[in-house]
């Protein structure tokens, strides 16, 4: 269970942990928009590298970190396999109309070039997707990214719920691993192998009532503390994780602007003066 | 109508903030762990009963904030690839599940009668309806453009998954909570007594 939890609370020491959380945040929202827009091979590839390349020079616990890539690959093609059972045609109408069947299986499954190629764009969109958040998120502080949606103009309450949130998601993890081990010394099989679908939902459900109880005990104790500290006086707020602006941010600063031009360019014309192809294929 | 809008805001104090934080916390704790996949990037999860809980609490809006930001973090360490279409049709049905105190189930206060269990399981069905029938859809053609058979499928069953959590488990823990609270209301203050 402890592999799973990524969050950091303590600022690292790499050339992408030193940056502002206002530089993270606005590069990640950005790179997120230009992953969502396209479905073009050629503008995902370099920022895959580009990923892998940010995520070696973290230097993060590669333990953790395997198991997590491992997890979500498996998962991310067993998706892939999905979404061709549910159209196998869906190529076809991605890349242009031709269909190249290269497998048929029965009349309905067949394995056509053009669904290939889309299901494996689609899978290296995801992983890039994946990745830049696995860089982002192995790179930020919670405090750091209250900071950086504070800087994007987010009500500073909402940017406190996300670094609350952030901050508790490994105590809730553990709390809810304890309730679990206590109901299986109680004879509880909770084991995915052992139990049925029915008696799963059952003991999920057992696990929520304390859990719950719990989780919500804390909201006094962490109010009363914020109150006590003063917290919701002011319209305004700064944070002390914030430090300034170093070489590195403004150099980050001119690239994330450049790119949010050409994103807002790519979004204009591709909506504005239709393709002839939804997205870039090269065997047409 | 300024005593609707008030509930429907629910009242931003302290508590309130660190309220949603930790439902957004256990959001994404119960997607990540206490889910049971059953179709592409969608599972048969427990999560959904945070805005329930959040919602009967502090109002519809503080539902949708913990619906939404806990579905953006359970993504993003999760890693299955950002979905806003999701967690904003997620955080539609939190507003529309935190409906609860708008209606007269007062959980703070220990009213939940069998009327508004009934109301409750409709506005789940009506809930999911809209926000993966009808929102979801639509922001995942305006963001991804297409897709809209898996989308449809991916709602259908996500939807099906998400009303019977809600109304098996939701229910009684509802009632559960009402039962908690309801404990002490009996007492009448020294002063309301004299009156």
């Amino acid at each position: 269970m402890e592999n799973r939890l990524l969050i950091n609370l303590i600022p690292g020491d790499t050339f992408l942990h030193r940056l502002t959380g206002k530089t993270k945040v606005r590069t990640f929202i950005i790179l997120l928009v230009y992953i969502i827009m396209s479905f073009d091979i050629r503008l995902i590839m370099p920022l895959f590298i580009l990923s892998i390349i940010g995520l070696v020079s973290l230097r993060p616990n590669w333990k953790k970190v395997k198991y997590f890539i491992i997890v979500i690959t498996v998962v991310n093609l067993l998706n892939i396999v999905l979404f061709w059972l549910a159209d196998p045609d869906i190529g076809s109408y991605w890349c242009g109309g031709g269909n190249t069947v290269l497998v048929s299986l029965t009349e309905r499954l067949f394995l056509s070039a053009e669904t290939l190629w889309y299901l494996s764009v689609r899978f290296i969109k995801m992983i890039t997707s994946f990745m830049v958040s696995l860089v982002f998120i192995l790179s930020i502080t919670p405090s750091e990214m209250a900071a950086g949606l504070y800087s994007i103009k987010v009500p500073y309450k909402i940017c406190t719920i996300f670094s609350i949130a952030f901050r508790y998601i490994p105590d809730i993890a553990r709390d809810y691993n304890n309730i679990k081990v206590s109901l299986q010394t109680r004879g509880v099989e909770l084991d995915p192998k052992k139990a049925s679908l029915k008696s799963r939902l059952k003991q999920n459900a057992l696990i929520l009532v304390p859990l719950i109880i719990t989780s919500f005990e804390r909201v006094g104790n962490i109010s009363n503390a914020m109150d006590l500290r003063g917290y919701g006086r002011g319209k305004t707020r700064t944070y002390y994780s914030e430090h300034e602006e170093l070489k590195a941010d403004k150099v980050f600063k001119a690239i994330y602007i450049i790119l949010l031009l050409f994103c807002a360019y790519w979004i204009i014309t591709q909506n504005i003066m239709p393709q002839d192809f939804r997205m870039w294929y090269p065997f047409v | 109508m300024n005593k609707v809008l008030k509930t429907l805001l629910g009242v931003w104090n302290t508590k309130t903030v660190v309220a949603i934080a930790i439902g957004a916390a256990l959001f994404g704790v119960l997607m990540n762990f206490g889910g049971i996949p059953i179709y592409t990037n969608t599972r048969l999860t427990t999560a959904m009963i945070v805005p329930v809980i959040v919602g009967s609490m502090f109002g519809p809006v503080p539902a949708f904030i913990a619906c939404f930001v806990g579905n953006t973090i359970a993504d993003l360490i999760g890693g299955w690839g950002y979905w806003f279409d999701w967690s904003i049709g997620n955080g539609v049905l939190g507003f529309i599940i935190g409906l609860l105190p708008l209606y007269g189930a007062k959980i703070n206060e220990g009213i939940f009668k069998p009327l508004h269990a009934v109301i409750y399981a409709i506005t789940c069905v009506v809930g999911n309806a809209f926000a993966f029938g009808v929102i979801t859809p639509l922001l995942t053609v305006a963001f991804y453009g297409g897709e809209l058979t898996i989308t449809f499928l991916q709602a259908f069953a996500g939807g099906i998954a998400n009303t019977a959590v809600l109304v098996i488990i939701g229910i009684p823990i509802l009632y559960a909570l009402a039962r908690r609270n309801a404990r002490g209301r009996n007492l009448v203050m020294e002063e309301e007594k004299e009156e």
